[in-house]
């Protein structure tokens, strides 16, 4: 039976299997801050049920609920019918704007990046004072948050990577544009292309990206196939990290904050962990850490769609931090550090950075 | 429901704490069971003195409250079958006091279950009745369905640990029952009169808990047994051997299929595996208990047994009872998880049966249970969308029931009667007491306006 919605012929069989138990309660981060049963996955499974019995179209009204969604896949992980809500509403999210109903924050996404190669629509990235579009090994491909938003931890990985000698080169980058994919639109090939482009003229080997998200979108996306038919490995900075032996060491108490590009959807919670434990002996666990870390509500375009809720989001996730009494938060995702730095109260003492960010700290101290 | 009704509803909670949207509507229309019907509206009240507001006002324009906790109810209890409103007590989620010295905790309703257990960890106490949905189900909801759990054969359930309650009436009034001593025979037994009466004679605003220490050690082993009813021997004689395990737990032949089918666990496709725990508070205790209960595995015929000699293997042996609720929800897209009990003595006599009605009905009804308090969760897996299984089902469940109910059995150990089961209650108790049951009802809610339709009160 051909459903009316694309969702529908992609997805039919999981919606049904969702059998209303309810764990995903436990671990929903926007229903853990609101407590509104509407917004956690079941509530949404419910809602598309009602969609395919064609008791309710997809419209304005499912908008509030189908559209603040993190994708964190907490749910995923938690759930025991094998269900995969963000892949879902995804999928739901494309056939929404296909049909005309979108939260303005995602097509205003869309429409910058039509328009410019980041999704802040800025004009001038920071220049980092690195040569770009060389021949070398390994291309350092930053992102848009650590470009526009959080470049001392972008700068701060260069220092690294110069410090261990890496053969690497920047290029002109434009975003990724991965996120697209989240908030119902597809990857803009015009981005991907010149990215793609860029990459292999640099006769490199590997990509080492600033940010877990691009990562994936490199690994995952087809619009980016041609650099793994071109034999390229694309890594997160912490796996190429891990196997280094600074020689710092700090006795300050640290923890780390699981993202969830890197955690739930890569299965990567040892590496960074590994170097943590490397350079910081004092280092403690939040209460919900791997596969069970709280998100940091950024997601998923709740950052830009529902703002106040993004960043209660994140506080929720920095009591975690106060409980244990660390001093550093460290994470591996640009992202999840100005989120959680946005949502820092003026009490609240401790640190957040990057990994490499601290690291290069540690560094430059010694 | 009228304008008026929603404006009245939002001075008192608050715009911010009313819905009628769509949205929240459908959500709400649902819980873990099978039964869908969708409210009016909705409200999230945080104080009792709104409770009791909403009270007064549904009383007085006679429109059905439905309250609702986590909404894990695998029999429709939270189902708001005559529209109305939906009371979402989630809200109310503050753990008032602990008091150790003298055993009590003091919860709203919306505290979750696993936020208690963490509470009290750091004490070395426990709330014992540990329901399977312990990480997300709320202590109103469990004093409402009077839960169980795993530990139901040494520990008891819901109604053995709370003390004192605090209940809006249905006419609004605000009921205080029971005391914070340990032993009170001071009138009526108005707490237990609440514990599970499925959310139909008041709407539970503070519980008083009693707690317990918690025995920090505890023995893990399993047995495989070729014939049910060898395991049911197994069970009846640990029952009466003086020890009693802090877990006896079963899983039936067609579990471990579909476990092996859907796992890498490869498990002896017996008739029944046994797993037991004992607790105590040295290895000595424990293991000395455990001793005498692989005793009586090995006298019964275990085909296998094995003991673990750590953490890790005692949560190995743990899996296959663990992963079987996971697993059976991924064999279709409806489960109904079934709940009854029967005396300890009939246990084998239960599972053969169900064995029998799912091949007669030609469907998948593997079985978990907690064996040594004589509680089984037949799971009925089937499509939904499949009129014809759908009938089978309804068939095998009226005939189920009228098993359970000649064995000497009741129609539920712990999930409650909602609406699943409503129809069933004819076949456990007599019209003396469906008589009494209605008048209760009409006592407390003359209206009809809490969570109608439910336990089969309706004549």
């Amino acid at each position: 039976m051909e459903g009316k919605y694309e969702f529908e012929n992609k997805f039919r069989d999981q919606v049904l299997r969702c059998s209303s138990c309810g764990f995903c309660r436990a671990v929903c981060p926007v229903f853990g801050l609101t407590k509104r049963p509407a917004l956690n996955a079941r509530g949404k499974m419910l809602i598309l049920k009602e969609v395919m019995d064609g008791n309710v179209e997809l419209n304005d009204e499912l908008v509030e609920t189908l559209f603040q969604c993190t994708t964190c896949a907490s749910c995923t992980n938690q759930c025991p019918s094998g269900v995969n809500p963000p892949e879902i509403i995804k999928q739901v999210r494309k056939d929404m704007v296909h049909s005309g109903t979108c939260h303005p924050a995602f097509e205003g996404m869309n429409r910058v990046l039509e328009e410019y190669s980041n999704i802040y629509g800025e004009d001038e990235p920071e220049d980092f004072e690195r040569e770009r579009n060389k021949k070398a090994e390994i291309v350092f491909f930053i992102g848009c948050v650590g470009s526009y938003r959080e470049d001392e931890a972008t700068l701060a990985t260069l220092h690294i990577l110069d410090h261990l000698q890496v053969d690497y080169t920047l290029i002109d980058e434009v975003c990724c544009s991965g996120a697209l994919e989240d908030v119902g639109f597809n990857v803009n090939q015009r981005l991907s292309q010149k990215n793609v482009d860029l990459i292999l003229a640099t006769g490199a080997k590997t990509v080492i990206t600033g940010c877990p998200y691009c990562s994936r979108t490199f690994n995952n996306k087809t619009e980016y196939s041609a650099l793994k038919d071109a034999g390229l490995d694309i890594i997160h900075v912490s796996r190429f990290l891990k196997d280094f032996d600074f020689g710092v060491k700090t006795d300050q108490w640290v923890t780390y904050h699981d993202p969830c590009d890197l955690g739930r959807h890569c299965d990567i919670y040892d590496e960074p962990r590994e170097i943590i434990r490397g350079i910081a002996p004092n280092f403690v666990e939040m209460r919900h850490n791997r596969a069970d870390a709280l998100c940091c509500g950024a997601g998923g375009g709740v950052r830009g769609a529902f703002p106040k809720n993004s960043i209660a989001m994140a506080r929720r996730r920095l009591e975690e931090v106060e409980e244990i009494g660390a001093e550093v938060v460290l994470t591996e995702c640009n992202s999840c550090v100005h989120n959680l730095k946005n949502a820092k109260l003026r009490a609240q003492k401790f640190k957040i950075y990057t990994t490499t960010q601290f690291l290069n700290q540690l560094l430059e101290a010694s | 429901m009228n304008k008026e009704i929603k404006q009245s509803l939002k001075d008192i909670v608050g715009d911010e704490n009313f819905t009628d949207s769509l949205i929240d509507r459908i959500a709400y229309a649902k819980d873990a069971s099978e039964h869908q019907h969708r409210p009016d509206a909705a409200v999230w009240p945080i104080s009792t003195q709104q409770v009791s507001d909403i009270m007064k006002l549904a009383n007085r324009e006679k429109f059905p409250v439905v309250p609702r906790g986590a909404g894990t109810s695998l029999a429709g209890l939270a189902v708001p079958e005559e529209g109305g409103v939906i009371l979402d007590l989630g809200r109310m989620d503050k753990i008032i006091s602990i008091n150790i010295e003298d055993r009590l905790a003091v919860v709203q309703p919306g505290v979750i279950y696993a936020e208690l257990d963490r509470t009290l960890s750091p004490h070395g106490f426990f709330f014992p009745p540990d329901p399977a949905s312990g990480s997300v189900c709320t202590l109103g909801g469990n004093v409402a369905t009077n839960a169980g759990g795993i530990k139901g054969a040494k520990y008891g359930t819901t109604k053995d640990y709370v003390l004192a309650l605090e209940v809006v009436l249905p006419d609004g009034r605000i009921l205080h029952t029971g005391s914070r001593c340990m032993k009170s025979v001071s009138g009526y037994d108005l707490t237990k009169l609440f514990v599970g009466s499925e959310g139909t004679l008041g709407v539970i605003t503070e519980i008083t808990f009693k707690v317990n220490p918690k025995p920090p050690m505890t023995s893990t082993a399993m047995a495989n047994f070729e014939t049910l009813e060898d395991a049911g021997r197994a069970v009846s004689e640990i029952m009466h051997s003086g020890i009693i395990p802090s877990a006896l737990e079963v899983v039936d032949q067609q579990s471990l299929m579909a476990i092996n089918q859907n796992t890498d666990l490869n498990l002896p496709e017996v008739e029944a595996l046994l797993v037991a725990e004992t607790d105590g508070y040295t290895r000595e205790e424990t293991e000395f208990q455990m001793a005498k209960i692989v005793s009586i595995f090995e006298k019964n015929n275990a085909t296998m047994t094995r003991q673990a000699d750590s953490k890790e293997e005692a949560e190995a042996l743990w899996t296959a009872r663990k992963s079987a609720y996971g697993v059976v929800a991924r064999i279709n897209n409806n489960l109904l998880v079934e709940d009854l009990a029967v005396p300890m003595s009939k246990v084998p006599d239960m599972l053969r049966s169900i064995s029998e009605l799912a091949k007669k009905h030609h469907l998948a009804m593997p079985t978990v249970g907690h064996a040594g308090d004589g509680n089984l969760h037949p799971v009925v897996c089937f499509d939904g969308t499949d009129p014809d299984q759908v009938r089978r089902v309804e068939e095998a469940s009226e005939e189920l029931f009228k098993k359970v109910i000649e064995l000497g059995g009741t129609l539920t150990g712990e999930h409650g009667i909602g609406l699943a089961k409503a129809h069933f209650m004819v076949l456990e108790h007599d019209e003396t007491s469906m008589d009494v049951m209605r008048s209760m009802k009409k006592l407390f809610d003359p209206n009809n306006i809490l969570n109608p339709g439910k336990m089969g009160l309706e004549v």
